[in-house]
């Protein structure tokens, strides 16, 4: 059975809690410090992937973008590389290559001259 | 004052186990008043609970790469750590030969003195003092810390019921330590 007394004294103990839990004790500076220092030397370094670790390699996003410009650029140039530009492939591999006049094959030039 | 929620921290632990240092810097702002005012608590003594508060993280922070979500909440994690090392130096303490104790200063009139100008939550540091170590930890857990007797039960290692006999056996001491000093805490007055 609880009394009158036992309800005063848990009231009163009550009081005293609240009042601990209405002040927590400050924590002092130098020791938050100390445990950020620690977390950040402990603190596992961040983990790149591949792609990642390419990009800062080459230089960023920008130099990534410059080089695939320019290997796009020298995919088409050796595919279909502009009349005033030296045919290289033959150069290099020592086969020269003729183009025909395929309207010559159909005569067009006789009709018209 | 009740610790954060379990997710928030889980997750700010896998940020910072990723390399997140803003995660290190809340992470500690959250859990370091936490663990330091529950270790002061129950040590009483205020380098001691910064070495302990520091230990407890420190040991968070090494395990954080290994941390598996949802198999534990960080405070119930953290908090037993900090138990553990209470209990470490409380131990510690009684062992300890009493010409190695530094001599208190005529304690006596000294402590009637400290109570009559303490204020309530003096006292009741003072009080807690008095308790076996298990029971204030239950106590300050249960009651200043305002963890549910479930987490209590997995801080401390023992059962629910354990928990509710530490805190009531805790509770009644307390009360009995603190019945002395009434008028020191100003419950005279303020029961007519």
């Amino acid at each position: 059975m609880t009394t009158d007394k036992d309800h005063n004294n848990d009231a009163e103990l009550e009081a005293l809690f609240q009042a601990a839990r209405s002040t927590p004790p400050q924590v002092p500076d130098a020791l938050l410090a100390r445990v950020q220092a620690d977390a950040l030397a402990q603190q596992p370094r961040r983990r790149r992937n591949l792609w990642e670790a390419f990009v800062n390699a080459t230089g960023g996003v920008p130099a990534v973008c410059g080089l695939a410009t320019a290997a796009c650029v020298g995919l088409w140039i050796g595919i279909a590389p502009p009349d005033v530009m030296p045919d290289l492939g033959g150069i290099v591999l020592g086969v020269e290559t003729t183009t025909e006049d395929e309207t010559a094959a159909f005569g067009w030039d006789i009709e018209e001259g | 004052m009740k610790a954060d929620t379990p997710d928030e921290d889980a997750a700010l632990l896998a940020r910072y186990a990723a390399g997140d240092a803003a995660a290190a810097g809340l992470l500690a702002t959250r859990l370091t008043p936490l663990m330091y005012g529950h270790a002061l608590r129950v040590l009483g003594d205020g380098a001691e609970a910064q070495d302990v508060a520091q230990e407890a993280l420190m040991r968070l922070w090494k395990i954080a790469p290994q941390w598996r979500a949802g198999e534990a909440k960080v405070s119930t994690w953290i908090y037993r750590v900090v138990a553990n090392l209470c209990t470490d130096l409380l131990r510690k303490r009684r062992t300890t030969p009493l010409d190695d104790v530094a001599e208190p200063a005529d304690p006596a009139p000294s402590a009637a003195a400290q109570m009559q100008q303490a204020a309530r939550v003096d006292a009741l540091q003072a009080a807690l003092a008095v308790l076996p170590d298990r029971q204030r930890q239950a106590v300050v857990l249960r009651h200043i810390d305002g963890l549910a007797n479930p987490e209590i039960a997995s801080i401390l290692g023992v059962g629910v019921e354990a928990v509710e006999s530490l805190t009531a056996r805790g509770k009644r001491a307390l009360t009995a330590a603190l019945a002395d000093q009434k008028e020191a805490l100003g419950y005279q007055d303020d029961n007519g």
